[in-house]
């Protein structure tokens, strides 16, 4: 079985699709059959994109910071709490119900009570952003560590291993695969969670200029609003999966051993 | 119909050392559960192997047998009687031991040669002199060329070599087998068989395997334990005196034939 090769079709299928939409968007406009305060054609979307791109610059910079301390917060913070779930029950029993009651709150739904009292700062759409992340990452996470067959545990233990090198050796290399799948997962839920804190309060971000455009009826510059947080979320997810290439490429989805089922 | 025992006996005292008490069983009684639920998978297991004695655990499925294999290796703890050693009472998994499985446990993100070092790394040896015993094992067993590798890129036979390697990579005295081969082919199973020989008998180990190969057990050990179900004891302690090394050819010889004639029968009516 061959490993699976990086290749240039993807995205070159991806620009061709979206040169096609564009065309046919750009057409239809110049045709009258969209309404441009419905839909801007891709030219005025881009000579606004241009010609805002100062402003925007500072937004995006703020919203990427929402974005990243909420998200790795809500990493660090799932993983080890996904550990202590884990190896004490005591955690497992009287923390994780909690925990779920906490999740089946809708998060966004927060919102207004974070503003409340955390103000219209930074850093209540750190904390929905780090909410939204985190359920997914804990999830994978304990799976992930509990998927130890018992006779690998056997082994360990005829080496020695105490509990913290079965976790370095087994448990943590056997749950990578599952915490990467659970963290692109997690990137888009954390783009959501600073939008949503942005709509909420506050003067600045991606999720403030929707806002005020959305109040302005200026579609033009919602849609510059778009391409940014897009290009901001797929740039998260690329480095991502770029990150989980390098972690574990050794793992059985990146073979490609479904070559033979796909049409 | 044995060939005259002297002649036989004769080869194995040759080679033997003074014989040594190496692992004790004493009065070993394992249950499971309680009340009507409760099973008792072991009664009164005395079992004495010395030391570089290869010793088979025979018996069919639930008859024990690895369930006496964990207790001996320290990973379960018997509801009666207790395990020694060296002398040394077992209260805890026994690290002076390498163990394979009927899985071979290789892990997926370390390449054969760091799948054999991971005994080194859980145990903090010498990394260097561990990397250069481990190549020398792997190309022991016929896997040099093959050490950058990794499990997936290998044959069923080929990654139970790999694990059998990290298994004596700690040269420790003992080595324990659960159905190392019972997932292997026919053909690739004698292959193994003959390569376990050899690496034992250069090793001076104490060996125990769990099989239900009858043909295996009497090809493999100076003795055969056999073990019956429900609740399991010791049915029969039998001594192989085969010559050493043992051939495949052998396994048609009237004696062998006999061996497995003798434990056939013993299963049959248990």
């Amino acid at each position: 079985m061959q490993p699976r090769e990086f290749s240039l079709q993807a995205p070159l299928m991806f620009l061709i699709t979206l040169g096609i939409l564009l065309a046919v968007w750009q057409i239809s406009s110049n045709m009258g059959w969209l309404p441009a305060y419905i839909v801007p054609s891709p030219l005025v979307v881009l000579a606004k994109l241009h010609e805002t791109f100062g402003t925007m610059v500072g937004h995006a910079l703020i919203t990427v910071l929402e974005i990243l301390l909420g998200f790795i917060l809500a990493t660090a913070g799932a993983i080890i709490f996904a550990v202590f779930v884990v190896f004490f029950r005591f955690v497992d029993r009287v923390a994780y119900p909690w925990l779920l009651v906490l999740q089946v709150i809708p998060k966004v739904a927060l919102g207004p009570l974070l503003v409340l009292w955390l103000g219209f700062g930074f850093f209540p759409k750190v904390l929905l952003a780090f909410l939204l992340a985190f359920f997914p990452i804990m999830i994978a996470t304990i799976i992930g560590l509990r998927s130890l067959d018992g006779n690998s545990i056997n082994l360990m233990r005829s080496m020695g291993a105490g509990r913290w090198a079965i976790f370095r050796y087994m448990q943590l290399p056997a749950s990578l695969p599952q915490i990467f799948g659970s963290l692109k997962v997690a990137i888009t839920l954390a783009v959501v969670g600073a939008l949503v804190g942005e709509f909420v309060g506050g003067n600045q971000g991606l999720g403030y200029v929707l806002v005020v455009a959305n109040g302005n009826l200026d579609t033009a510059l919602l849609f510059v609003s778009l391409v940014w947080i897009s290009v901001i979320a797929l740039a998260f997810y690329g480095l991502i999966a770029y990150v989980e290439r390098l972690c574990v490429s050794w793992h059985v989805s990146f073979r490609d051993s479904l070559a033979a089922l796909r049409a | 119909m044995m060939k005259p025992l002297a002649e036989l006996t004769a080869v194995a005292a040759a080679d033997s050392q003074p014989v040594q008490t190496h692992i004790q069983v004493k009065s070993v009684g394992q249950r499971f559960g309680i009340g009507n639920t409760m099973v008792t998978a072991l009664e009164d297991i005395d079992l004495t192997i010395n030391r570089g004695e290869f010793v088979s655990l025979l018996g069919p499925s639930g008859c024990g047998k690895s369930t006496l294999f964990m207790i001996i290796a320290g990973l379960l703890a018997p509801t009666l009687g207790y395990v020694e050693i060296a002398g040394k009472r077992v209260t805890r998994p026994v690290t002076d031991m390498g163990i394979a499985f009927q899985q071979d446990l290789l892990v997926d993100w370390r390449t054969v040669l760091g799948n054999v070092m991971l005994q080194a790394e859980v145990r903090k040896l010498d990394l260097e002199k561990s990397r250069t015993r481990a190549l020398g094992l792997i190309a022991q067993v016929g896997l040099a060329g093959f050490e950058d590798k990794r499990p997936w890129q290998l044959s069923g036979g080929m990654r139970q070599r790999v694990a059998i390697c990290r298994a004596l990579l700690h040269e420790s005295d003992i080595l324990m087998m659960d159905e190392p081969f019972g997932a292997l082919d026919a053909l690739t199973r004698d292959q193994m068989n003959l390569d376990l020989q050899d690496i034992w008998s250069r090793s001076g180990k104490t060996a125990i395997l769990v099989t239900h190969s009858i043909a295996e057990a009497i090809f493999l050990s100076d003795r055969i334990v056999l073990m019956s179900p429900r609740p399991g004891r010791i049915a029969l302690d039998l001594r192989i005196e085969l010559p050493r090394p043992r051939t495949v050819d052998m396994k048609d010889t009237p004696d062998f034939i006999q061996y497995q004639k003798q434990l056939r029968a013993l299963i049959g009516t248990h």
